[in-house]
């Protein structure tokens, strides 16, 4: 009976997976649907390792969303695609601004015939002529306040009446006198003085051309409802990909290598000779995919049949690369993937608040002194090899100071021994400050809670507790998201700031100003660091034009820091990134914005085809 | 009639729930959630900016009429604008929330129905090989690592390391345009790529769910095993088939409805954040972290709310199901 029954119900949860198991057997035999009626167009596919949250050029701040705006809207100017050092071209602009002799007046001439991609928010949905109105808007709207925007702090101050503008309550109707149409193809920008980045400025999406019909079309949606002239439009977007394609109104465009700065001796393994002549974007569509998860991107990667280019997950990069600067692929992989480790344009550093009397400026001279020499002593017994080797698979890059080497001002004779702990060092500088186990200050290591961060930590305090600070008085103070932290530290309430600082343009005015007093916190001078000296300087240089007497006054105000010890810097990180072989691509962790109208998958040689 | 009386007074009984539930969401929020100010401002702020922003995210409001503006929002289902993205709450849920469930669905179907069978056949068998089997398996489901499990079947299934039968990440596209598809062209097409994105993720969470289900099912039905109707039946010479499925397993159903009718909001609505996350799957589980890590409040608002609108239907249905099994249960006092 016993077995009558085992058989009565046992077959149910069986056929049930037997038919779970037909029905994927089924999906993996049957042909795809309209697989014979594809597209003939190939589809580039890319990934990010997050996501953008909005395309609205006013609000889009984080490089994800970086990629879209500069894909979807123009710009004035832009970087040439390969020339290092990053070399300035126009791209909307016909050419490079009229500068009076005062450097205060610019003039620019923008490309007759350009068109914003056909859009519902057009009359009859035909993308009208982009004109430099379009520009004013868009600077307008990054002084309005009910925008949300977040690019006016590159601008702030530097605009003649822009910001009587905002004050007066940002009338649209209202002219500028800084920004001035002579003609719809004409623009004059007026500065209050003179503002040698301000070309600079004009690369980034912040300063996108958009059209005022979108935004009063899309109100509030305007952010995923991106209208643009640039060479893709937007045809789909989720949290996990966007779809671009492209922009059928895009002006007639063709690569020129030796214009965009191809170095064939360290470039020519790339295969960048077949995008010559190409007619821009070289690809019809692509496909953006936003993988957070690292291990789902290499998946997707190392299928073949999926995304075209990603990372190499730091657990994973001994399996694949047999060498990571520069990047040498292991055998198995080299046949079907191609790449290149990448350094970020930007850097990771440990900041000190200064305001905090523990152990930043002090009203007493002697106390002041004794925290110089405490935070000395603390830079003494950080390690950044360590730190390099741990968390960055050793492709960090240390340099001293504040100015990476990617930076005009860039000083190789600093001292790198900076970049190795000297214990005794330490150790000589607490004594020479009177400082014992009983007195020094309770460190306060401010971090969001995670992981990574979490063993950052546990290193940090290892190094200190190697310099003699006791154990219990390095502590961690996390926080639950990164808004959380960046608050705090606006707020001047975190006392160790570990953070990175991404730069928007390639001048080391970009990264000075990290320091300059005016700009503490809630600012960008997250140290709080003021000093009247170091600040004489940045007024100085700020209004300079680039030269050698620039770039001596740059390393001088750098040396500041480094004798002030505001902060324990810094390290570029540097990233392996690999594509599928048939892709042409080089990756850029740079000023430059979208490079997705240069992907190109090169089309299969016969021989390719057949195997 | 009786039953549509009691859904209506249970209703009512449960706005003072929505209301508990709305409050201690929005404490949570407004206290402990984070503060979006400096995420909405650019690198280098001002104070007056900084105000600007706050004022405009409300967060200089008092925290009653703050709360109040949300039952206002919660009474008219009008959530506004998401904070971060300025898309309508509505749209967003009415996006994201059908993908989530069309996920979840299967799975759940599947690991319930599944469970019962392996209850069934380990309950029956008690103390036997099938029973300590299948309670392996259960045991062997519920220790893992979630995570784990998600990667390991990503490896096995969908990647040139494993099987390859299946795309590591990704969810149905529209037809593109080029195609003019006929009406049975359009079923099979989405029939195809439903089938080929969500088969990992359903496996995957069968696996994961199937042993916590088998265990609370073998439990409850052990127990009904126990019965004096069971000896009775037996005596009888009742069919142990017949015993198990139409009494044991109709006598058990209470708990087990109870227990798949109360997570039914969170296949729903809920979504699922690391499965959406690791296959590339735009669901609501992702909206709602990126809104409860980034303080996107009317994203959270619109979740928390129609969650526990969802539950308190659920717990209607649950009510009804159990007059619906055991014409015992009255639904008068």
């Amino acid at each position: 009976m016993k077995t009558l029954i085992a058989r009565k119900v046992r077959p149910r949860p069986a056929l049930i997976t037997l038919g779970i198991a037909l029905a994927a057997l089924s999906l993996c035999s049957c042909k795809p649907p309209f697989s014979d009626r594809d597209d003939i167009h190939e589809v580039f596919r890319f990934s990010e390792a997050g996501a953008p949250i909005t395309m609205d050029p006013a609000q889009a701040s984080t490089a994800y969303e970086n990629n879209m705006v500069t894909s979807i809207y123009d710009q004035l100017y832009d970087y040439k695609y390969l020339a290092r050092p990053y070399a300035l071209k126009p791209r909307l602009a016909t050419g490079m601004p009229e500068i009076s002799d005062d450097g205060l007046v610019y003039t620019f001439q923008i490309q007759q015939g350009v068109y914003y991609a056909d859009d519902p928010c057009f009359p009859d949905g035909k993308g009208r002529e982009v004109t430099v109105h379009d520009f004013i808007y868009s600077m307008k709207r990054q002084f309005d306040p009910a925008m949300l925007p977040r690019g006016e702090w590159l601008w702030r101050g530097k605009i003649k009446g822009l910001d009587a503008w905002k004050a007066a309550g940002s009338d649209y109707d209202q002219d500028v006198p800084g920004l001035q149409a002579l003609d719809d193809y004409t623009l004059q920008i007026t500065l209050n003085q003179p503002f040698p980045q301000l070309v600079y400025t004009l690369t980034m999406g912040y300063s996108s051309f958009v059209p005022r019909e979108s935004i009063e079309y899309y109100g509030r949606e305007a952010g995923l409802n991106p209208v643009g002239s640039g060479p893709f439009q937007l045809e789909s977007f989720t949290t996990q990909r966007a779809v671009l394609s492209r922009n059928p109104n895009y002006r007639e465009e063709y690569f020129d290598l030796a214009y965009e700065g191809y170095a064939p001796e360290t470039q020519g393994w790339a295969g960048l000779e077949k995008l010559q002549g190409k007619r821009l974007p070289a690809m019809d569509r692509v496909e953006v995919y936003f993988m957070s998860e690292s291990m789902t991107r290499w998946n997707s990667l190392n299928k073949g049949t999926e995304i075209h280019f990603g990372g190499i997950p730091t657990e994973l990069t001994h399996m694949v690369a047999s060498q990571l600067s520069p990047l040498k692929l292991r055998p198995d992989y080299a046949d079907r993937f191609t790449g290149m480790s990448a350094p970020d344009f930007g850097f990771v550093y440990m900041a000190f608040n200064m305001a905090d009397p523990r152990i930043g400026h002090h009203e007493d001279p002697e106390q002041d002194r004794r925290n110089l020499l405490l935070r000395k002593a603390i830079r003494a017994g950080f390690d950044w090899e360590q730190r390099n080797r741990t968390f960055y698979n050793g492709l960090g890059q240390f340099f001293p100071g504040i100015i990476p080497p990617s930076l005009d001002a860039y000083d190789p004779d600093l001292p790198h021994t900076l970049g190795t702990a000297d214990l005794a060092q330490a150790r000589a500088y607490l004594q020479e400050g009177g400082w014992t186990a009983e007195n020094l200050p309770r460190l306060e290591y401010g971090a969001t809670a995670n992981v990574t961060n979490n063993q950052m930590f546990e290193q940090f305090r290892g190094w200190m507790e190697r310099i003699g600070y006791p154990r219990e008085k390095v502590v961690l103070r996390t926080f639950a998201t990164f808004g959380d932290y960046n608050r705090a530290i606006r707020d001047q309430e975190v006392m160790l700031i570990p953070i990175g600082w991404g730069m928007d343009y390639p001048d080391s005015q970009n990264v000075l100003q990290l320091y300059y007093g005016p700009n503490q916190s809630p600012g960008s001078n997250l140290s709080n660091y003021d000093n009247p000296e170091f600040n004489r300087l940045f007024e100085k240089t700020k209004v300079m034009l680039p030269g050698p007497e620039r770039t001596a006054l740059y390393r001088q105000m750098n040396e500041i820091l480094l004798r002030d010890v505001p902060t324990i810097s810094g390290m570029v990180r540097t990233s392996p990134f690999i594509w599928h072989r048939n892709v042409i691509f080089y990756p850029s962790e740079s000023p430059h914005g979208s490079l997705l109208k240069y992907a190109y998958i090169s089309p299969k040689t016969a021989e390719e085809a057949q195997h | 009639m009786e039953t549509i009386q009691y859904a209506i007074r249970k209703l009512l009984y449960s706005i003072p729930l929505l209301f508990g539930v709305t409050l201690i969401a929005f404490t949570l929020m407004v206290y402990f959630g984070p503060d979006l100010t400096y995420s909405l401002l650019g690198k280098s702020a001002t104070p007056e900016q900084i105000e600007s922003v706050r004022k405009q995210l409300g967060y200089d409001q008092p925290f009653l009429e703050r709360y109040l503006m949300f039952l206002k929002e919660v009474v008219t289902f009008d959530f506004g604008n998401s904070i971060s993205t300025g898309e309508k709450v509505s749209s967003i849920l009415a996006r994201t929330v059908p993908v989530s469930f069309a996920v979840a669905l299967p799975a759940f179907i599947i690991s319930n129905v599944l469970g019962v069978g392996l209850a069934l056949i380990a309950a029956y068998h008690r103390g036997k090989l099938w029973d300590k089997s299948v309670m392996v398996f259960a045991v062997v489901g519920m220790s893992m690592s979630y995570l784990m499990i998600v990667i390991a079947f990503q490896v096995i299934f969908s990647t040139s390391y494993g099987l390859n039968w299946f795309p590591v990440q990704g969810w149905v596209d529209p037809i593109p345009d080029y195609i003019d598809a006929g009406f049975f062209e359009t079923i099979y097409y989405y029939w195809y790529y439903y089938w080929l994105y969500v088969t990992v993720p359903t496996l995957t969470s069968i696996f994961v769910s199937l042993g916590y289900n088998t265990r609370f099912f073998r439990a409850v039905i052990v127990e009904e095993m126990n019965r004096d109707y069971v000896r009775t039946a037996k005596a009888y010479g009742i069919g142990n088939g017949r015993i198990m499925v139409k009494h044991v397993l109709k006598n058990a159903m209470i708990p087990i409805i109870t227990r798949i009718i109360i997570s039914l909001p969170f296949v729903i609505i809920a979504g699922n954040l690391v499965l959406e996350n690791f296959f590339g799957i735009p669901g609501v589980g992702l909206v709602t972290y990126d809104a409860i890590t980034n303080g996107d409040l009317p994203v959270v608002k619109a979740v928390v709310t129609w969650t526990a609108i969802i539950y308190v239907f659920a717990l209607i249905l649950t009510d009804i199901a159990y007059k619906l099994i055991d014409p015992r249960v009255s639904f008068t006092k």
